[in-house]
């Protein structure tokens, strides 16, 4: 090799280097991690929105990584306790009040005023909330609502029920052909008609002193609500078994009339999507209406070395983060007000529907008693609602199934 | 050089305590402990020690201490992000009252007996069938292996879709011969038959491909001779077979066992313990203890208590096959 080939191949090398390790001239070097909020282009849109950021802060070099939700939990936990957790990460909706009681979080009530807490929809801040700190910046809220198909109530002639009596009504009359009147699932998203049909009564999983409630007379009479449904024979008797894509495979497929599922349901349909509309939000025979949402935040990492940095990103990436739906079909609705109003949303005739009859009346997980406090992360998780849903999907034993959900409650507040 | 000087006609480790003479019977004399003592210091000994030391230390690192570890989690109550108290044997009385567990042990002994039985009579069965000269044997060997290849998320997963409803193809099959549905995630009772089955269906390709190994080593000459006597098949089967692969089966028996007790993917990605608990063993429950109740302590003593009855029921097995 002669010294003019060697130069040559060192000065490529070098250029290559500068070019590939641009984010080693940065001061500050930020791990972003942020959960799967929607589909390849969601993930395209949150990394060129953190270029953006990087190309906007050149003492700053923030990378993205997203990550799964398989495992997220763990993902999170193991990072925690080896000592690389990340400076910044989007979470599920009580990730960060856990956190925060185990010491690993900081509290973002600065950033939460310099942005202005009216720019957050109502009870969203509260939601975040805990020991008088603001835990985490509220980013989504994620709803449960009841949507129908059209073209079977159309066919059958019955007009969109808008009570509880009614609903049980429509779905039998809808039952039958290979048709069911409701499907849901024995997964997750199936175990949320627990906490949606309790606070559409008025009950709840707590009660105002936050001790458990789901034995009492409301949320008991909305729990037997569903297995009446279930021995009316109005649901999909392989409900227990699914899971929500199935459930919603099903719904799409128009086996059934009624799926209780999240505000961009539509958009999951295909072809599907407009025979699909938005049910109001049922009146319980004591004329409440009502159902459950969660906040979904951004939480700072107290295991961070840039603090200040980490905020300027936090509150960039919510002044800024518009496109991740427009452009990326997130999931969930905005907790900014201002994004709510984007034509994106309002164009959308269910998800339009959703924000202005569902958010409204909902309500925190945690209702009646409100707010966040550690203890719903494994309430959230723990999966004994589920196993409470599969047993009334199942006809089961209902009023034994709540005695040991009650129970098992019990034991996880006294934890 | 010094490895030369090693008697290798001998076994290297036949030291002190491989000796005929009873050590704790007989109390040693001066001269006796000097023996010993010599013994110990003597490169018989001390050499294969020494090569012996980063086995030992590997075997400590990735073994013995996570094995402590486990064990002190179970004492304590914390999660994995908040290091816990000692808290005694409280986690274990706990899980004695706790019916989710009654529950877990109830099925993890379901699963694995009748795992056991299924798969080792659907592999002995097969094995004998593939011992025998059918056309595309080689074929069918390989066709039958499948199973056992196929990625148990791909295979469980495409379970999964064929059992899920009414549209499913079971219940197409079913329907064809004018059977109403069978909701088999959905009932718990035909969730625990489902689960069962496919793990059949995963674990029968290792016992046949054991088995046929086991098979194929029976001299030829003893069935000639059971013939020449008299012996029926049936006869044959009993009397030479089974005796001969009697070894081989304790043992695989047992390594099925422990598979089906550790198993998790089965019943995760098939019911993900459900419905209503029906399908969920002990290693799921470890893992609900652990990551979704958030309770360290818990989940240690579960995985513990699975440990502890898996080398009991391993102990206990060694020693009947040792008696006879």
């Amino acid at each position: 090799m002669t010294a003019n080939t060697l130069r040559r191949r060192l000065a490529a090398s070098t250029a290559l280097l500068a070019l590939s390790a641009g984010s080693a001239f940065a001061e500050v070097e930020l791990d972003f991690w942020d959960q799967v909020w929607g589909g390849p282009e969601y993930i395209a849109t949150a990394g060129a929105l953190v270029e953006a950021f990087n190309a906007a802060h050149p003492d700053i070099h923030v990378t993205y990584r997203s990550v799964p939700w398989a495992s997220w939990y763990e993902t999170y936990v193991t990072a925690i306790a080896s000592g690389s957790a990340p400076d910044i990460s989007t979470g599920a909706g009580f990730q960060a009040v856990q956190f925060y009681d185990f010491g690993e979080i900081l509290p973002v009530g600065d950033v939460a005023s310099a942005i202005g807490a009216e720019t957050f929809a109502a009870g969203t801040l509260e939601a975040v909330t805990y020991d008088e700190q603001i835990v985490a910046l509220p980013w989504t809220l994620d709803t449960r609502a009841i949507f129908y198909r059209t073209d079977l109530l159309e066919a059958a002639g019955i007009t969109p029920p808008t009570t509880w009596e009614e609903f049980r009504a429509a779905t039998k009359a809808l039952t039958g052909n290979g048709v069911y009147g409701l499907v849901s699932s024995g997964d997750t998203t199936g175990s949320h008609w627990v906490s949606s049909i309790t606070i559409n009564n008025g009950g709840g999983l707590f009660d105002a002193e936050r001790k458990a409630a789901l034995a009492s007379d409301a949320s008991t009479e909305a729990l037997h609500f569903l297995a009446d449904l279930v021995a009316d024979g109005s649901v999909n008797p392989a409900s227990a078994g699914y899971s929500n894509d199935d459930a919603i495979g099903s719904f799409v497929r128009g086996e059934a009339a009624f799926i209780l599922n999240s505000p961009n349901l539509a958009d999951l349909a295909g072809e599907a999507g407009p025979n699909i509309a938005v049910l109001p939000p049922l009146t319980s025979p004591h004329g409440t209406k009502g159902t459950v949402y969660w906040v979904n935040n951004i939480m700072v990492y107290r295991q961070t070395e840039h603090p200040e940095e980490t905020m300027t990103f936090l509150k960039w990436w919510s002044d800024n983060q518009l496109p991740l739906w427009t452009e990326g079909n997130g999931a969930g609705l905005p907790a900014r007000m201002a994004y709510q109003q984007d034509a994106y949303f309002t164009e959308r005739e269910q998800v339009s529907d959703v924000i202005a009859e569902y958010l409204p009346v909902a309500k925190p997980m945690s209702a009646v008693a409100g707010g966040t406090f550690p203890a719903m992360n494994v309430v959230d998780g723990d999966g004994f609602l589920r196993t409470l849903i599969q047993t009334i999907w199942q006809g089961g034993d209902v009023d034994a199934a709540i005695a040991d959900a009650q129970a098992h409650l019990e034991d996880v507040l006294a934890d | 050089m010094w490895m030369r000087r090693l008697p290798m006609h001998r076994p290297i480790l036949k030291t002190c305590w491989q000796t005929d003479l009873p050590m704790a019977a007989t109390p040693l004399s001066t001269s006796a402990w000097r023996t010993r003592a010599r013994q110990l210091l003597s490169p018989d000994f001390v050499t294969p020690a020494v090569m012996l030391i980063p086995s030992l230390a590997l075997i400590c690192l990735v073994i013995a201490f996570p094995v402590a570890k486990g064990l002190w989690f179970s004492l304590t109550d914390g999660s994995l992000l908040r290091p816990g108290h000692f808290v005694g044997l409280e986690n274990y009385i706990d899980l004695l009252g706790d019916k989710s567990f009654w529950n877990a042990v109830r099925f993890s002994t379901i699963f694995a007996i009748c795992n056991i039985i299924g798969c080792y009579g659907l592999g002995l069965g097969l094995a004998l069938l593939m011992q025998q000269d059918i056309p595309c044997r080689g074929l069918f060997r390989v066709l039958l292996l499948m199973p056992w290849i196929v990625p148990s998320l791909v295979a469980i997963v495409s379970w999964r879709w064929m059992v899920a409803d009414e549209k499913a193809l079971f219940n197409q099959i079913i329907a064809l011969f004018g059977g109403s549905p069978v909701y088999f995630l959905s009932d718990s009772t035909w969730a625990v038959v489902v689960v069962i089955a496919i793990k059949i269906w995963r674990s029968f390709p290792f016992m046949m491909l054991s088995l046929l190994a086991a098979l194929q080593t029976i001299d030829r000459s003893l069935y000639e001779a059971a013939e020449i006597d008299g012996a029926t098949p049936w006869q044959a089967f009993c009397h030479v077979t089974m005796p001969a692969i009697r070894n081989i089966s304790i043992v695989l028996c047992l390594l099925m066992t422990i598979w089906t007790v550790n198993d998790f993917d089965t019943p995760w990605l098939l019911a993900q313990g459900g419905p209503a608990g029906a399908t969920e063993n002990l290693v799921v429950l470890a893992y609900r203890e652990t990551f979704a109740r958030n309770d360290l302590g818990m989940g240690a003593a579960v995985s513990f208590v699975t440990l502890l009855v898996l080398m009991a029921l391993f102990t206990f097995v060694l020693r009947l096959q040792k008696e006879d």
